[in-house]
């Protein structure tokens, strides 16, 4: 309940600070909003071309797209500045003020603000899933939309827990410079159909590092249905990685010496 | 004429050691983007499983194209200078190049020469260390005068990517935050430019259009000769056309720098 208060206190900062600076949150919005078109764009572009790529075709593909871009602009709407601070913070020593402030260190670095841009894309993603969920035909029953949903939430946890532990390696590494660019490489390969991947890249990002389940398997509950198997898949390594991603925040944390002064 | 040139053949090798510092940063950049490069291999491939040749390409030579791009993203692209100049004006820094004989994008240019020199060089090591899993796509075409032609060209799109990233780094004198406008610029160049899927894969009539535009030249031009999607015809009227471009932006960069000076003043030192 404390925790609650605290993060609609930092909401309602990020909106009026959004507020004060109109001209940048348009701005912003529109780089985000065209990067999502280029990726929709790559798509037109490769089914010009071809009718399948790995078995989806062209809107089956734009749901799985759109999917993936739900997900990440909840992560920028949500954490990505907050724990790209960190690095910084991390590396400054501004850290500390974080560590004074009575409550869950991870909690306060996570949750200080919010990009109302990268909540207001969300949506906007949500409407190219519905738009390719219709062109396809499908008519998705409140049990799967429902659970169409709670995989979202899943696979914002395997985001979060992704960026947790490629901020969190700065504690070791002290200049983390371009370390983010690994989250967004790894959220790179999502994009893509699990049939696409083969040999090594099969082994590598269908079962080693979650990116590939993120977006593939509420994709597949919307376009076949209730699938058990991937549902538990995606659950089980939601909570697994967010394991992982705490104890190691939790370790770099008791590295953590506060440099300068 | 030799004093002129020994002046920003200072400002390079000084250039030179300041990129120098950030080596491990383009190493790393050099990394991640061959790792992206994954993501099309694998989307392409599954593209063409079906399919022998697309838009009259095959895999290999789709997949060289993308090779080629992040090899002259690292020799000819601009990366971050828009911001360096924005900062300088913002800073005040400019300030030192108005009162001295010195011509602000002469130097700019000498420094984003250097800095390609020392990315460039970096860039090889890890295209080498993955030579053995990347040499079964690549395919270059073999006919000579691609290479006579690639010259030119990739010293133009050089001097188009500089100059366009100069130009967003003038727009400082008249605005305060330019960081969101270089994005959404970014944004564009990068489809426009070809680096998001060859520019030849889209319909005829938008591929056509994109002709007319600078960001055609930046990347797509220099990358689709040395990979043999277009023809000899096609490649003098590219020239000819880039060649423009460039007058149009260095008239452009002029301008700019001209307004912008009168409306500057300098604060701070």
């Amino acid at each position: 309940m404390n925790y609650l208060r605290i993060w609609l206190a930092g909401a309602r900062y990020s909106l009026v600070r959004t507020l004060m600076f109109r001209g940048d949150f348009f701005v912003w919005s529109l780089v985000e909003l065209f990067w999502m078109a280029v990726n929709l764009l790559l798509i037109a572009v490769i089914y010009r071309h071809t009718a399948s790529v790995a078995g989806w075709n062209e809107y089956e593909m734009v749901l799985l797209v759109g999917t993936g871009m739900i997900v990440q602009r909840l992560v920028t709407g949500f954490f990505w500045s907050n724990l790209f601070e960190l690095g910084r913070n991390v590396r400054t020593g501004a850290f500390d003020f974080y560590l004074a402030q009575p409550g869950n260190p991870l909690f306060m670095v996570s949750t200080r603000k919010l990009d109302p841009d990268g909540l207001v894309n969300s949506v906007i993603a949500l409407g190219i899933v519905i738009y390719a969920v219709h062109r396809l035909g499908l008519h998705p029953s409140v049990f799967d939309a429902a659970l169409y949903s709670v995989m979202i939430v899943a696979g914002l946890v395997i985001h979060y827990s992704i960026l947790v532990l490629t901020m969190a390696s700065t504690f070791w590494l002290t200049s983390s410079n371009g370390i983010e660019g690994t989250y967004f490489t790894l959220v790179d390969f999502s994009r893509l159909p699990r049939e696409a991947f083969r040999g090594i890249a099969g082994v590598l990002f269908v079962w080693l590092l979650p990116v590939v389940v993120v977006s593939n398997a509420p994709a597949r509950t919307l376009l076949h249905g209730f699938q058990p198997l991937w549902a538990l898949w995606l659950g089980g390594v939601a909570i697994l990685w967010l394991i992982v991603a705490v104890t190691t925040f939790n370790m770099g944390l008791r590295r953590y010496s506060s440099a300068s002064s | 004429m030799t004093a002129v040139v020994a002046k920003y053949r200072q400002v390079f090798l000084v250039g030179l050691q300041s990129n120098l510092i950030y080596r491990w940063n383009f190493l790393a950049r050099g990394l991640f983007s061959l790792l992206r490069l994954g993501v099309s291999v694998i989307l392409w491939s599954a593209a063409y499983a079906g399919v022998a040749k697309i838009g009259g390409f095959g895999l290999d030579q789709t997949l060289t194209y993308f090779v080629t791009l992040i090899l002259l993203q690292f020799f000819i692209g601009a990366f971050n200078e828009d911001y360096q100049i924005s900062e300088d004006i913002r800073n005040g820094l400019i300030n030192q190049f108005l009162t001295k004989p010195i011509n602000y994008f002469l130097y700019r240019f000498s420094v984003f020469a250097a800095a390609r020199m020392v990315s460039g060089a970096l860039i090889v090591i890890p295209v080498v260390l993955f030579l053995p899993v990347l040499r079964g796509w690549l395919t270059f075409p073999h006919e000579p005068w691609r290479i006579a032609c690639a010259i030119p060209a990739l010293t133009m799109a050089a001097l188009i990517q500089f100059t366009i990233a100069y130009c967003f780094g003038l727009l400082t004198f008249w605005l305060l935050e330019i960081q969101g406008f270089v994005i959404l610029s970014m944004a564009v160049e990068t489809v426009l430019g070809g680096q998001v899927f060859p520019l030849d894969l889209m319909p005829p009539a938008i591929f056509h259009a994109s002709r007319f535009l600078p960001f055609f030249y930046q990347m797509y031009f220099p990358a689709a000769i040395l990979t043999g999607r277009v023809a000899f015809p096609m490649v003098v009227q590219g020239l000819g056309l880039q060649l423009a471009w460039v007058v149009v932006l260095l008239l452009i960069a002029e301008f700019l720098w001209r307004r912008g000076l009168r409306r500057h003043t300098a604060v701070g030192g």
